[in-house]
């Protein structure tokens, strides 16, 4: 099946997002940020207590979506923004659509609009993202 | 207290040690678990990994990003975007070199509200063999409140 601009991408869902995993990532990543494991320093800021989940984690719901509808060396680049935090407890789920193709060398690229949403709508990641196309989708 | 603009604007063209990274297979099935997925297969690492191998592997800390703003512990810090190429595929037990520095400062200064000081950061990644692998760019937020978080 060809892509075509326009097309929807399957979302990806995380069904929960958990704080043993944020206490994880914090580890590798060496964050000393206690947002991300310290429910007193998430209400010192307004958060009632819930962890605020690591962006670059955020992003890797959507590339995850980017990765499983077209293979796991597609990304080419990700430009994103993060209007909100995706908070301990939330559900997200990763979508996106199809903005435009193009040739670059021997490759076709999709530029794509991406998003994490939360279960009640609000929107936690906008970014655009390019992506290598498999040869018999392009 | 609320650092001079110009010894802020004085960190563009820092440059950080820079040094090398390797993905283990560990933090690499860990990481990918965390995102939600099995690891990729035939070695390949997620590409999340770029955040912390950016940081970590051009030779700094976050904490060390925090310190060289001026934002103490508590201090409020928040992102305005990540911009990502990614030329080859990361992988678990390659190695690879980095270099990079401060390449921006802005800061935004509006009545009735926080001052804000904005870092850019800029880190190129590439093989052994001196090929790109990757650029990694970022820009921070520091968020000047009196009294919240204020370096020592």
């Amino acid at each position: 099946m060809k892509v075509a601009v326009g097309d929807a991408i399957p979302p990806f869902r995380m069904e929960r997002v958990t704080p043993e995993r944020m206490k994880t990532v914090a580890a590798i990543y060496r964050d000393p940020t206690p947002l991300h494991w310290d429910r007193e320093a998430s209400r010192a800021i307004g958060f009632e207590g819930r962890l605020l989940n690591q962006s670059p984690i955020n992003l890797g719901y959507v590339i995850n979506m980017l990765m499983q509808w077209a293979g796991a060396t597609c990304l080419r680049r990700i430009r994103t923004e993060f209007p909100q935090p995706v908070l301990d407890g939330d559900a997200a789920l990763a979508g996106g659509r199809v903005v435009s193709l193009s040739r670059e060398g021997d490759e076709t690229l999709a530029e794509c609009e991406v998003w994490l949403d939360r279960e009640d709508g609000v929107r936690n990641l906008a970014a655009r993202a390019w992506v290598a196309l498999p040869e018999d989708t392009a | 207290m609320i650092p001079s603009e110009e010894s802020m604007r004085a960190l563009v063209g820092h440059r950080f040690a820079g040094g090398t990274y390797r993905i283990e297979h560990w933090e690499n099935f860990l990481l990918s678990e965390a995102t939600g997925i099995d690891p990729l297969p035939d070695g390949l690492a997620h590409p999340a990994h770029l955040f912390h191998v950016a940081i970590n592997g051009v030779g700094t800390t976050i904490t060390e990003l925090f310190r060289l703003a001026e934002s103490g512990p508590g201090a409020p810090v928040s992102i305005d975007h990540y911009d990502w190429r990614i030329r080859q595929p990361l992988r678990e037990d390659e190695t690879y070199v980095l270099a990079g520095g401060i390449t921006d400062f802005a800061r935004t200064a509006r009545e009735g509200a926080p001052t804000r000081d904005s870092f850019t950061y800029e880190i190129e990644i590439d093989d052994t063999a001196g090929a790109r692998v990757a650029e990694v760019a970022f820009c921070w937020h520091y968020w000047r409140i009196p009294g919240a978080g204020e370096a020592a």
